[in-house]
């Protein structure tokens, strides 16, 4: 498994947790008071429950259930159950490696993460949310960029292909925008958008519709291909 | 013998009583099978499965049926017959998991400072104190007693926080009745009883009922009150992995304070109750 951008670091403030999934491996990713972001297997070892339902303490996730309390490091330093017992070293989800990168989170669940070097400079724009698969999200971005002369100047290329990223080219011909896809589930996909710093900010409005209207485009076609024959 | 098998051989709530007006049809699931009640003139229902009538009796404030034609009877709750006492069915909660860990959510004390947050439990008042735990050899029940904890809002009834008393029976392995301090009447105990309808090993309806000394409060708020407790429990009890609850040691790690926990864990796995027990590694 490659490493996976899995959301902008811009959406995880300090003391904030999200949720992501790489293959079958469900993950709470974290970023303390401080800021140093965390990404763990999704499971506290005492009862099972989802630490991205957790909440921030300091430099510490407490899981939503007991309270127990973990450190950066992942060992679980207090049960409020037994406030004066120190909790078995062993007490400790799985942690995995994560990095922030061009305004990207980015994690490996399998061995140190190694981002894609992208360009200096790119404004994060969004996460966006597609309900259809990974070769159909590519597509609908790929196709509607070519038409789409406004904001870009048709020239797509495909920039990498694990992870898949997509570059559009800007209409003054640079790297424009990127568009990098990770698919959680089967038939969800989400696609992290990044822009140079050329464009004006009524661009950037244009260019969040424009996905949205891309997203509506590809859950239509996803739909209307799942759809029974005699509905058509 | 399967956990289907030994989950064939209890009664499980399946309506309120009065629910269904004489006549009136209900679709529901047991164990994986579709059931039908039709209500009749007795405030009961007849109940069927894939048409074959099933054995039901009314008490606890609830219709209960069995798909077994030679089950354990309906275990005993003697408060359920005191003068004196208000019995409030609380209506359903519908939850996406094991009926085994909904009852061990219910037998879970140290959740209650960070799930009902102001109501069973405020930081920092944590700590759980040695209880005892105990099977009931001849009544084949799991007992947890002397547990004290720090309530701000024990019960509807409850003016400022006290310290509640706790006892937990388990009389069933999808049944749990709790005994905890009556606020108004601090030398009586009320009554809390889970009733769970295991529609199938990951999903569960959740009855909750209640016998309670308490004059004063309206039937609504009382209700209310359990109802926001148990859905704030199910926000816990959807997000819990695996679903199933694991009942062999190694999967997950308990404390001193999950022995009641850990004691029914044990009772599930030496009666082979492992109806909605997760058996992976």
């Amino acid at each position: 498994m490659s490493t996976e951008p899995i959301g902008l670091a811009r959406d995880l403030a300090p003391k904030g947790v999200m949720r992501a999934q790489i293959g079958h491996t469900d993950i709470a990713i974290w970023r303390s008071t401080n800021g140093v972001v965390s990404a763990w297997e999704n499971r506290c070892p005492h009862r099972g429950m989802r630490l991205s339902h957790g909440f921030v303490r300091g430099e510490s996730l407490a899981c939503a259930y007991h309270g127990w309390h973990y450190d950066c490091s992942g060992k679980c330093h207090y049960i409020p159950a037994h406030p004066e017992l120190e909790p078995p070293s062993t007490i400790r989800p799985s942690i995995y490696s994560v990095v922030e990168q061009a305004g990207i989170l980015w994690v490996n669940t399998i061995a140190d993460a190694d981002p894609v070097t992208l360009p200096k400079d790119l404004l994060s724009i969004r996460s966006i949310t597609l309900a259809c698969d990974l070769p159909t999200a590519i597509d609908s971005f790929s196709s509607a960029a070519q038409t789409e002369v406004s904001l870009f100047n048709g020239s797509v290329s495909v920039f990498s292909q694990q992870p898949s990223i997509l570059s559009l080219s800007s209409p003054d011909g640079a790297d424009g925008i990127f568009i990098l896809f990770q698919q959680p589930y089967p038939h969800r996909v989400v696609a992290h958008v990044l822009a140079n710093n050329l464009y004006q900010a009524n661009d950037l409005i244009a260019l969040s519709r424009w996905c949205e209207s891309v997203r509506r485009a590809a859950e239509q076609n996803t739909q209307s291909s799942n759809a029974p024959a005699s509905s058509l | 013998m399967s956990g289907y098998e030994h989950a064939l051989k209890y009664w499980y709530p399946i309506a309120m009583a009065n629910e269904l007006a004489e006549g009136q049809t209900k679709h529901t699931q047991l164990l994986g099978n579709d059931i039908v009640l039709c209500g009749n003139n007795r405030g009961s229902a007849d109940v069927r499965t894939a048409g074959k009538p099933l054995l039901v009796q009314s008490d606890y404030g609830h219709v209960w049926t069995t798909l077994s034609d030679d089950p354990h009877p309906l275990f005993s709750i003697p408060e359920a017959s005191e003068h004196g006492r208000r019995f409030v069915p609380c209506g359903v909660v519908r939850v996406s998991c094991s009926p085994l860990r909904a009852v061990e959510n219910f037998l879970d004390i140290a959740h209650f400072p960070f799930v009902h947050t102001g109501i069973l439990g405020s930081e920092p008042h944590t700590e759980v104190y040695k209880y005892d735990v105990n099977i009931d050899e001849t009544a084949d029940e799991v007992f947890a007693t002397n547990i004290k904890f720090f309530q701000p809002q024990a019960s509807k009834s409850a003016e400022g926080g006290i310290e509640t008393e706790y006892i937990y029976r388990v009389p069933a392995p999808m049944a749990a009745v709790l005994y905890k301090t009556c606020p108004p009447k601090p030398e009586y105990l009320d009554v809390i009883a889970l009733f769970v309808q295991p529609l199938d090993e990951e999903t569960c309806d959740v009855w909750p009922w209640m016998a309670l000394y308490d004059d004063t409060s309206s039937m609504a708020d009382l209700i209310q009150f359990q109802q926001l407790i148990f859905v704030q429990d199910r926000s816990i009890l959807e997000n819990q992995m695996p679903r199933r609850l694991p009942i062999d040691p190694g999967h997950e790690i308990p404390t001193k304070a999950d022995l009641t926990s850990i004691a029914y864990r044990r009772w599930l796995k030496k009666r082979g109750a492992y109806y909605g027990a997760f058996e992976g590694i």
